[in-house]
This record gives C-alpha cells, sequence and structure tokens, in this order.
C-alpha cells in the first residue's frame, strides 16, 4: 500500500539539505518500525519519493511525500508513529492512503506558494513594495540572472509568476506572498524573485523563504491552486 | 542567540547543517547546575565520527544535574561570519558561548587540529594560556590520545586527562562541582585536580632546557604526582557506552551504529601508538555487543553496523559473534561491517556471510613490502597471510582490495620499496589467476603509502624521520615499479604535512608559542591540504629559534631524557628500549595473548588482566 503525507519542515531543521532529508526520514521510518517496503537488488532501499525537493534554507508548512508498505496501517497510526521519531522541527500531517490508480506526485505538482520575507539594507515603504511588485506583474519581462548547466544566464521568470501580494513593509523587513510555478522540470525560485523584487525596489540584502504550499492537479485529496 | 543572528549566521556559511544541533537523541537538559562544553578541534563531520566523545556525551549528561553540550571548530567561513557579526561561538545544544560553561574540555585526536584548539578558544574570548585565566574563565581541560604527550600544548590548558575517560571525566566534574560549592580559589582546584589518578596540571611542572634541548622536569608543586599516570578503565563489559547514539542531518564520516567490540591491541606492532597506549587489551562480551547494537539500531534508525576498535579481527568471540550478529541484522535489512580487519584472522564464511548483507570494501594493511621490513615493525604478517585472504576475497566475488602502506621506516631500503610493488603484482596475479567465471570485473588493487611518523610512546620514539627529499624519492621509485602492475592504483599521501606532524607528535612546550605564532599568521585545518600553510609555520619556527628538523629529523640517544616521559602511559621506557633493539635486528615479538612481554614492569599484575 502507499501512503502520501506531508511534513514541516522549520527552525534550524530549515538548514538541512534535500538529501538530508531523504536519510533523516530513512531512518525515522525504521525508528517508528513501518513495515516499509523495500526496493530489491545489494542496495536495498525503502521505496519513498518526493513531490518535489526544498531549497536548503527554507521552511516550509508542507512538503508531500510517498511511501510504500508492506503492510496496511492507518494514516493515524502513521503520522503518530512517525512524529514520535522525528527530531525537532519536522513533522508530518494530512497522511491519506492512495488507491491503486493514484498518480506520482512529482508528476501531479503544478505550483507552490512561498512567503518571501526580504530584509533589504535600505528601509522600503509599503507603497514602494507595491508599486516594486505592480510593476514586476505588468512588465511582460523579469530578467534575472540565473545559474545554469551551462553557467549564469539571463533568463525571463515573469511565466513562472502566477500571484504576488505586498503583506507588509515595517521594522526593517518587506513581506510577500507569491505563487509561481513549480513542476518535475523546474519552476519560480524564491531565490530568483528575491532578487528581482530588491532589483526593483532599488536596494539588496537578504531574504528568507517560506513555502506556505505544494499545488497540485488531478486529486481532490492534495491542495490545489485555487 | 537570537534567532535572527542564527539565521544570519546560517545563511552565510556553505555547510549551515554542522551548526544547527537538534539530531535525533540530542541531549537538552531542562535542569542542571553544572555545564560541561564537550569540544572537537575539528569539523563537525570529523567530530561526530568520534568515538570516544560519544561515549563522554552520554556519561556526562547522565550525571544528575549535569549538561554536557558539543562544539565543533568552525569551518573559515564561520569562523569569518562570527568575527564580522562579532558573536562568539556557540554549542549546537543551546547555543552559548563556551564563557558561559564550568568546564570546557577539548578532544586531541591529532596534532594537526591544535590551532583549531586556539581558534575555539579565541572566538570565545578566552586567553590562550591558562597562567592568562582566573576563576572567571571555565576550566579548561583537554583528553585523547595526543594527551600522551601533552607538552607542545600543555601550557593551553589547566589540566589534562589521561587515558580512558569513563570513569575519570564524571571525577573530574565532581570535584570542579564542588569547588565552585565551596568558592575555593583556582590554585587550590588545581590542587585537588592533581590528585586525581589520571590528572596532569601542567602549571605544577617545568620543563629544563639545556643546550637548546631538553633535560629534565622540575616538579612545582609537591602535592602532585612526580609522573601523573594514565588512567585505565578496568571493566569495558560493564563500563558506560554511548547510550542512545546521536544521529546527524548530514553525513558525517562515520555514518552508521558504532559498536565497540574491545579495546587495546595485542599485537604489539612497533609503529603504532594506539597499540601502545591503548593497553591492557579489554573486551566486551557476545551478548552485550549484541544486546547493544539490537539497542543501537532501534534508536537510531540506521542501516549499518560497525565493529570497531584497533583490530576486530582479533577479538576472541568474533566467530561467535559474526554469524549471530549478521543474522539478526540481516532481518532488518542491516549491513554489518568491519573497519580493520587483520589478514590472518579473516575466514572465507565470514567473507561469504558479509557478503549476503551487503559487499563493502576490503581493505588490508601490509604496512611494508617485504617480510624482513614486516619483522622490523613487528607486523607479524606473512605474504602467504595476505595472499590466501585475498584469494578468498576474490573468490566470494569481491574485485577491488586496498592495500596500505607506509614508507620512511626505520632501516627501510629501496629493496622493501621494490617489495611493495611486488606485493601489489602478486595481489594483482592472484586475482587474474582465478579462472573467468568465478572472478568480477573490473579489478583494482589500491596502494595507498602514507609517510612513517614517529610517535611518543613507541619502539620507535627514538627514530629520526625520513626527510622530504628522500621520501619523495621513494615515491618516485614506488611509481615507477609498479608500472605493469594489472589494476594497481598509487595513492601518496603529501609528505609535508607528516613532518610537522613529526614535530608535533615529539615536541616539547617550547612548542607552544609557536603553535601560537602560526595561527596568528593564519594556520588554521592543518590537516586539510586546502588550508596547510608550510611557508607560515617555517616562519614560525624560525621567529621562535626553533627548527623542524632538530624535532623531527634527529635520532635520539636512547639514553635522551624526553619531553613526554613527564606522564606516565604504563608502558614502560625499558620495555620500549627492548623492543627497539629487537626491531634493528629484524627480530618479532610474539602477540601477548600468547605470553607477556613485560610492557607495564611492576605495573602488570595492577593493570592488566588478559
Amino acid at each position: 500500500m502507499k501512503i502520501i503525507a506531508a511534513f514541516e519542515k522549520t527552525k534550524e531543521l530549515s538548514y538541512t539539505s534535500h538529501l538530508d532529508v531523504q536519510r533523516t526520514l530513512q531512518r525515522t521510518f525504521r525508528r517508528a518500525d513501518l513495515p516499509l517496503a523495500f526496493s530489491k537488488g545489494f542496495n536495498p532501499h525503502p521505496k519513498l519519493s518526493f513531490a518535489t525537493a526544498l531549497a536548503t534554507g527554507y521552511t516550509s508548512a508542507g512538503e508531500w511525500i510517498e511511501v510504500e508498505l508492506d503492510r496496511e496501517i492507518t494514516p493515524e497510526d502513521f503520522t503518530e508513529r512517525v512524529n514520535g521519531a522525528l527530531p525537532n522541527g519536522m513533522r508530518f500531517h494530512s497522511a491519506f492512503i492512495a488507491d491503486e490508480n493514484f498518480g506520482t506526485l512529482s508528476k501531479m505538482l503544478i505550483a507552490a506558494r512561498y512567503i518571501v520575507t526580504l530584509y533589504p539594507d535600505a528601509a522600503v515603504t509599503a507603497e514602494a513594495l507595491r508599486a516594486a511588485l505592480d510593476g514586476l506583474l505588468s512588465s511582460d519581462e523579469v530578467i534575472v540572472e540565473k545559474k545554469t548547466k551551462s553557467g549564469i544566464r539571463p533568463a525571463n521568470i515573469r511565466p513562472e509568476i502566477l500571484e504576488a501580494e505586498a503583506i507588509s513593509a515595517s521594522d526593517g523587513t518587506a513581506v510577500v506572498a507569491v505563487a509561481g510555478t513549480l513542476n518535475a522540470a523546474g519552476g519560480l525560485r524564491a531565490e530568483t524573485f528575491a532578487r528581482a523584487l530588491f532589483e526593483r525596489l532599488g536596494t539588496s540584502g537578504r531574504f528568507t523563504a517560506h513555502r506556505t504550499a505544494l499545488c497540485f492537479a488531478g486529486s481532490d485529496r492534495l491542495p490545489r491552486l485555487r | 542567540m537570537d534567532d535572527r543572528t542564527l539565521d544570519m549566521l546560517l545563511s552565510r556559511v556553505e555547510k549551515p547543517a554542522r551548526y544547527i544541533g537538534s539530531e535525533w537523541n540530542t541531549e537538552q537538559k531542562e535542569v542542571c547546575d553544572f555545564r560541561f562544553a564537550l569540544c572537537f578541534p575539528d569539523v563537525y563531520e570529523i567530530g561526530m565520527s568520534h568515538l570516544g566523545s560519544r561515549i563522554l556525551y552520554h556519561v556526562l549528561n547522565d550525571m544528575d544535574g549535569v549538561a554536557c553540550e558539543r562544539c565543533y571548530a568552525p569551518w573559515t567561513d564561520m569562523e569569518q561570519a562570527l568575527r564580522e557579526m562579532n558573536v562568539p561561538l556557540f554549542t549546537l545544544e543551546t547555543k552559548s558561548p563556551l564563557k558561559a560553561f564550568d568546564i570546557v574540555g577539548f578532544s586531541l585526536l591529532y596534532e594537526m587540529c591544535y590551532t583549531n584548539v586556539l581558534t575555539m578558544l579565541e572566538l570565545s574570548g578566552i586567553p590562550f594560556l591558562a597562567e592568562e585565566r582566573d576563576e572567571s574563565y571555565p576550566l579548561i581541560v583537554a583528553g585523547g590520545p595526543c594527551t600522551c604527550n601533552p607538552e607542545p600544548i600543555a601550557e593551553v590548558f589547566d589540566a589534562v586527562l589521561l587515558g580512558d575517560g569513563e570513569e575519570l571525566e564524571p571525577e573530574l566534574v565532581e570535584c570542579v562541582r564542588r569547588a565552585k560549592r565551596e568558592g575555593i580559589s583556582k590554585a587550590a582546584l588545581l590542587e585537588r585536580l592533581a590528585a586525581i589518578e589520571g590528572v596532569y596540571v601542567p602549571s605544577f611542572y617545568r620543563p629544563v632546557y639545556e643546550n637548546g634541548r631538553y633535560v629534565r622536569t622540575e616538579r612545582l608543586n609537591e602535592n602532585a604526582p612526580e609522573h601523573p599516570q594514565k588512567r585505565v578503565l578496568r571493566d569495558l563489559d560493564r563500563a558506560k557506552y554511548i547510550g542512545r547514539q546521536l544521529v546527524p542531518h548530514m553525513q558525517i564520516v562515520h555514518d552508521r551504529v558504532a559498536v565497540e567490540v574491545m579495546r587495546g591491541c595485542t599485537r604489539g606492532c612497533r609503529f603504532c601508538q594506539a597499540g601502545y597506549i591503548y593497553r591492557p587489551v579489554r573486551e566486551r562480551t557476545v551478548d552485550t555487543l549484541l544486546e547493544q547494537t539490537r539497542d543501537l539500531v532501534r534508536c537510531t534508525g540506521y542501516d549499518e553496523v560497525s565493529l570497531l576498535s584497533l583490530s576486530t579481527g582479533d577479538y576472541s568471540g568474533l566467530h561467535e559473534l559474526l554469524p549471530r550478529i549478521i543474522d539478526d541484522m540481516a532481518e532488518q535489512k542491516v549491513s554489518v561491517s568491519l573497519p580493520s580487519l587483520r589478514i590472518d584472522s579473516l575466514l572465507k564464511d565470514d567473507l561469504e556471510k558479509m557478503q549476503t548483507v551487503r559487499k563493502g570494501g576490503l581493505t588490508f594493511a601490509p604496512e611494508a613490502g617485504t617480510q624482513r621490513m614486516r619483522d622490523v615493525i613487528n607486523k607479524n604478517v606473512t605474504e602467504e597471510d595476505l595472499l590466501r585472504a585475498v584469494t578468498d576475497a576474490f573468490t566470494a566475488g569481491w574485485c577491488g582490495v586496498k592495500l596500505y602502506f607506509m614508507i620512511g621506516l626505520p632501516t627501510e631500503t629501496d629493496e622493501d620499496i621494490a617489495g611493495i610493488a611486488e606485493l601489489a603484482r602478486k595481489v594483482s596475479n592472484a586475482f587474474y589467476r582465478l579462472p573467468k567465471d568465478k572472478r568480477g570485473s573490473g579489478f583494482r588493487v589500491t596502494v595507498s603509502v602514507s609517510t612513517f611518523v614517529p610517535k611518543p610512546w613507541t619502539a620507535f620514539q627514538w627514530c629520526a624521520q625520513d626527510r622530504q627529499e628522500e621520501i619523495v624519492r621513494k615515491q618516485q621509485l614506488l611509481k615507477t615499479a609498479l608500472k605493469g602492475v594489472r589494476g594497481a592504483e598509487l595513492h601518496c599521501h603529501p609528505s609535508v604535512l607528516s613532518v610537522l606532524e613529526a614535530v608535533f607528535s615529539r615536541g616539547d612546550r617550547r612548542l607552544t608559542n609557536v603553535l601560537i605564532d602560526a595561527y596568528r599568521r593564519g594556520c588554521r585545518f592543518d590537516s586539510w591540504a586546502e588550508h596547510f600553510k608550510p611557508a607560515a609555520w617555517a616562519e614560525a619556527f624560525g621567529a621562535n629559534g626553533l627548527s623542524m628538523d632538530e624535532y623531527a629529523h634527529r635520532e635520539r640517544s636512547i639514553d635522551e631524557p624526553l619531553p613526554w616521559e613527564t606522564v606516565d602511559a604504563l608502558v614502560k621506557p625499558a620495555y620500549l628500549k627492548r623492543e627497539w633493539a629487537r626491531a634493528q635486528e629484524a627480530r618479532t615479538t610474539k602477540d601477548c595473548r600468547q605470553g607477556c612481554n613485560g610492557c607495564f614492569g611492576e605495573h602488570c599484575e595492577d593493570y592488566c588482566r588478559v
């Protein structure tokens, strides 16, 4: 059977990498004594896959995974056992049992929502933040230097930005809610969005990103974009 | 530390997971009246892999009211971030500065980490030298194998702990805790500490130099023992172990369940400091090991178990333990590995058993290329042993083997170097002699060669180390000799660092100034090739009027006073002298399981019950 569930990643744990999280979950599932299904071969591995990876340093309210089990257990049992074996800063919720023809998470993924908090070197007013966002959204092109396999290249990220809204600008921060495309081929990165916004604001600085949701198509059991 | 400061620090470094803590099984004490900062002067990945620190972390946290937290050397990016933001170095558990602790204890595993000790102290606003610190600072102590010659860094520490820490550390803590309650002076506390078996208080001793050489040590406090003696844990089987092993987020060097099957080694290899200083041999019982393994696997979720010791193949219960532990673990898809196999103790059955779970790398350490050379170093392993073992392994499906050697050994000639290549050739032939359907493909014999470093408390403690030019010449010779050996691959460790290691291994207290000087010139993480600054070290030696040559490349006379003999590692100088004499005649000494060789002298009855 296949269980699908989401976990939150908060505090210092946000500084662990995707690879770290994979290892942590494998060990957590063992500690939780889940009836894991293993891959065949010399190096048996539990059958665990992620909807997508989360960049190191970002927090998240819901990262989705699917895991194959050899025996039936209830979603409640799954959540309770796993949460009892997870380090502080990670926690599972929203678990359900997927039926036979349920799709693959990574293929159903279409978008992600973030809260991006900027810490600008120069103070930013609420008006300036709104103006910068309006500017971004009304442009046909938002060109940002993007790291690719063939080096750093300018890229237009405008098509990847679905929604963006100013939340607040005070106390040395500027907070924005943004939704961007995301699927197996790629999508909007909070980091490139933050850089584009800093540029519009005419300043620079550091930022933090919190993924509030992954959005899927093709199932009522998973969060949707709208 | 507030969240935003931590965030800013973490967002600036390449591997933030090194500093976050909150690993599974982390101890976070709510109530405590005594705080111990367990410091490791290397990066997290290395420090977290160290078994001794894991044991002490558990032993200390197991004490009522004592909170032990960890701190590792910050990588250079974090050091820079801390300096720029003016934030003190912090522990992983509660992000507290080291100054907030009662004791700051360093594990000294390797001489080339000494500069990192200084980094950690400086980033904590703690003066380097013990004499510069009053009662307002934590007590700064050190333990670990390097303390068998604490002298090059002794003046940094208020107290140095010699030998096994399981019982010693709690005694140290209780003593300091009582002193704190009573409000006594640091001088009075140090006197109490010096009375504990296994504690060396450097400020109670003063080395004397004549004509540029160490001649003797003067004892400045008559209540301190003349030669502080290393502490021996007598019953390993009933001793506390690592409790609930920490499970790191990021990958560390030894990322698996660690089970210590025994401590010490009976072989008596003459170059091997660990073999001398971890005596006597003490074993855990098979039942204890099985129980510890089950518990550790259950509480960590690891899928790999490693059976640790200096020579696991010599563990007397191995052939009972292996099948039981492998069967036990196979059910849970947990693999078992033995990191240190002796060639002569390998059994085909065990190899086949191990393969049923996972096929790891196979490593052997003949250490030298000819039988004569192996007799000199007392590595009692023959060519036949090695060839039989590798043939067994190749038949069982392995098709790669790694061979460890040293060059620069005492009495070594070019013939011994050629012997290394010859041995690799025979191993290669052993593989290709097997019928094609009985062997794997993609054969590799990796010849890994390090430079011999003479160490204190070994039979070779008087030896001159080969000069760099000579080592490079021998490496070249080997490279040529290995041409035409099918599947051979040569890895040579750089020799420059070995010289500095030789200096600090057998150094005296005058090196403390050199160390601080080199640190000021930017030396950090010296064992990391990208950070090692040989020129800065050379300048530091020059500025202090000392020569690396004198420490590393000079043969000491057999009667010369040795600076490390201020402490007593239990192994008697008379025994070491006998061993050195036998080595020069290429005469071997038997494994002490076959009869006592008298290494502890008059202490034999008290400490050694093999």
